[in-house]
């Protein structure tokens, strides 16, 4: 009786065994055969898309189209000619903000859908890191021949393809350009005549992770892409809002630029020490251009300039002065707070985050200070060298700033 | 053992969620303010609708607005053409729900369709940059939402203190034929060659005088017989009145004034030197508002004001065409005297 009890409990005790080996394999199959989908684009192209027109509420202009695009590149189109998709879609591209950093940081602190660039907020592919730089703000596409569409949409949240049909049908650009496999690209959609209105796209190809350059060095190269006849036109046609200061006219088609660089962004003044050796010097010469995409030339300056650095911070901050051939600090006609220099002369303050504004009075546009501060490995804060885009389009000034890999914090 | 002993339970008085939340038509029906949109409701065949599951956003006109058109009974919707009736109506209620907080904060002519099938206008001021009064000024294609954001059963309903004008597919210049009143204005539009271009697309905001206003400045229909064409600006005698390319409802200067301030708008008349100036002011708290045309010379240094009029008529504003807007004028702005071509 008993040995028949000890046969039951062991052979049942082998048929849970069973059961439960049986449940383990079955739940590995559940869960382990599916099939996980990598979007991968053969032989990419990076690019970042800015969207450089920009627009004001006036009752005069309230009737005109607000610059809202859904870009498309390589859009499919059904039998009657809407679009249905794309294979890229860069959809809610706002007007560009003043500052592209050099990670998506806004990533995650947005609150709307609107995205001031291309890829910005959108979840896809992005670059590499090229020569140390790193490129996780620029967007794999593919490459050779596509075609490029921008498609005015209206300032809402929904889905481009989901729009009602009769509000997919206004395109603004529908154009192919040519993009090399494995090669970094900017695209500007800008505005190419102030008085007639024309739009259009400019590609650049950009080099910085071509050329040989130093950690140790800050690199800047500077572009007016403002639209022609802007600067000449009637102040009344143009937004005269304060925070862009002597940029709000425009500038003239040529300009010399001239670089100081300030002791430490605590000091909230223009007429603050400088670095020695640093102030009013000429950097380079900037004329208008929105057709040819050459790349300007980076002009540098040195990361330890100031004789208070430790080689690992540095409080400098960067002032540059646009004025026109003839002018530079030296002899300079306006005084310092004049707001009107009728297109001569503008200043942009490059300090801390770009928001903070010097408590002398002086009418200039701020942008965020070229060298990035930042906590990395044991420094909390270390100072970095970076490669930097100062754009001038119709009267504000744009920062695109591209810094190397670094080393993460430890904490 | 314990389920003998009964608990005993006082009669609870407890109120019924959403007992006095009326239906939309109901809610008309019993506001002594809405009387005239209720009779409106009836007549058109929609208060069986709006009583119905929704959700509907009702913009209903007070009396006073009726009034001001000439309505004081219900009877006085017979007079009307019932169709067009029905469509005014109907472009009066949204067949959906929309909130003061989903309209886009100073939004302007945000487009809402309509249970009559096309869309109105939605402009809101939410702001002022400068940082003063911080109001929520509505408008609806022109008219001014006096209260905002009733709870209804079935949806939610603003009152307006005009009732709107839509002309659906009438264009600028089949309103003013259709209207005898502006038969003189309509004269001289097409005496100077200025009438053909109101049927295109424009937009165009013209600023209407009738009969009795161009009277005043000595033009009527004998006169206009007799003036040769040739020894006046027409560009200015009657060109004066039109705003080219532009779409504005008056309302639109009041809230471009709250939003940045820059509610006074400057141009130059077409094909002419003189500059015009347009602003829009705002009484009784914005439920009612009047604008105001001055006019002058192109002249240097310093232009001359010629004429200044100020337009107290909200209710006869805002004709909204497919085309543009007609509002009135009730003076002339150009004797023929000023129109001479040098």
């Amino acid at each position: 009786m008993e040995q028949y009890f000890l046969n039951k409990t062991h052979s049942s005790k082998r048929l849970t065994m069973l059961l439960l080996i049986m449940a383990v394999i079955g739940l590995m199959f559940a869960t382990g055969c599916s099939k996980v989908d990598y979007t991968k684009i053969e032989e990419p192209a990076y690019l970042r898309v800015f969207n450089n027109l920009n627009y004001v509420q006036t009752l005069s202009g309230k009737d005109e189209k607000v610059p809202f695009f859904c870009m498309m590149i390589n859009p499919v189109t059904d039998a009657s000619g809407k679009f249905t998709g794309a294979q890229i879609v860069g959809d809610y591209l706002d007007k560009r903000d003043t500052y592209a950093p050099p990670y998506p940081s806004h990533v995650g602190s947005s609150t709307s859908v609107n995205n001031p660039e291309y890829p910005g907020k959108e979840n896809v592919l992005v670059g590499p890191i090229l020569n140390g730089f790193d490129l996780s703000s620029w967007a794999q596409v593919p490459s050779g021949k596509v075609r490029i569409v921008f498609a005015y949409r209206p300032k809402n949240t929904i889905p481009f393809f989901q729009l009602e049909e009769a509000l997919r049908k206004d395109i603004l650009i529908d154009t192919t350009i040519n993009l090399t496999s494995k090669e970094v690209y900017t695209l500007h959609l800008l505005q190419k005549d102030f008085v007639t209105k024309k739009t259009g796209v400019l590609l650049r190809q950009e080099n910085f992770h071509k050329l040989s350059l130093s950690d140790s060095l800050v690199y800047v190269n500077f572009y007016n892409m403002s639209a022609k006849g802007f600067w000449q036109a009637d102040a009344s046609l143009k937004d005269q809002s304060s925070e862009l200061g002597t940029f709000k006219g425009g500038i003239k088609d040529e300009m010399n630029i001239y670089l100081s660089l300030y002791e430490d962004q605590a000091d909230l003044s223009h007429l603050a020490p400088t670095v020695p050796g640093f102030k009013g010097r000429y950097l380079a010469n900037v004329k208008l251009n929105t057709s040819s995409n050459a790349v300007s030339p980076y002009v540098s300056f040195p990361l330890w300039a100031s004789g208070k650095a430790n080689g690992v911070i540095t409080n400098v901050w960067q002032r540059f002065d646009f004025f026109v051939p003839g002018m530079d600090i030296t002899n300079n006609p306006f005084f310092g707070s004049e707001t009107e220099t009728g297109s001569n002369w503008a200043t942009v303050n490059c300090l801390l985050n770009g928001k903070v504004r010097l408590t002398t009075n002086v009418s200039n546009a701020y942008l965020p200070n070229l060298n990035v501060n930042i906590h990395s490995g044991v420094n909390n804060p270390k100072t970095f060298a970076t490669v930097n885009t100062i754009e001038v389009v119709n009267g504000r000034v744009y920062l695109t700033t591209i810094q190397r890999k670094y080393a993460p914090p430890i904490y | 053992m314990l389920f003998l002993a009964s608990c005993k339970h006082d009669d609870l008085e407890v109120a019924k969620p959403n007992e006095t939340v009326r239906a939309a038509t109901d809610f008309v029906k019993n506001n002594y303010e809405l009387r005239l949109f209720h009779a409106a409701l009836l007549k058109t065949g929609y208060a069986d609708q709006l009583n119905g599951p929704g959700p509907f956003t009702v913009l209903a006109p007070t009396d006073d607005a009726f009034n001001a058109i000439g309505i004081f009974n219900a009877s006085d919707f017979d007079k009307l053409n019932q169709d067009t009736l029905k469509k005014v109506i109907g472009y009066h209620i949204l067949p959906r729900l929309l909130r003061l907080s989903s309209i886009p904060s100073n939004g302007i002519d945000v487009r809402y369709a309509t249970l009559e099938g096309t869309e109105l206008y939605a402009s809101l001021a939410s702001t002022n940059q400068s940082g003063n009064s911080v109001g929520n000024w509505l408008y609806f294609s022109g008219a001014f939402a006096s209260r905002k954001d009733v709870t209804l059963s079935n949806g939610t309903l603003h009152v307006l203190s005009k009732v709107m004008k839509p002309n659906f597919k009438t264009t600028v210049q089949q309103w003013l034929a259709n209207h005898k009143d502006y038969s003189v204005f309509v004269k001289g539009l097409k005496k100077f060659d200025l009438w053909e271009q109101l049927n295109g697309n424009g937009p165009f905001t013209i600023f209407a005088p009738d009969d009795a206003a161009l009277a005043k400045v000595g033009i009527t229909s004998a006169s206009l017989d007799l003036l040769d064409k040739n020894l006046y600006v027409g560009s200015r005698l009657f060109g004066a009145y039109i705003l080219y390319n532009k779409h504005f409802f008056i309302s639109d200067s009041q809230i471009f004034t709250l939003i940045n301030s820059g509610g006074y708008f400057n141009y130059t008349l077409k094909d002419d030197n003189h500059e015009m100036e347009f602003v829009t002011f705002p009484e009784n708290s914005g439920a009612s508002l009047y604008y105001q045309l001055m006019l002058k010379d192109g002249g240097l240094p310093f232009p001359q004001i010629l004429k200044t009029l100020s337009v107290n008529y909200y209710h006869k504003v805002d004709n909204l065409c497919s085309n543009g807007l007609v509002h009135y004028v009730q003076d002339g702005l150009v004797t023929p005297a000023q129109a001479l071509k040098k």
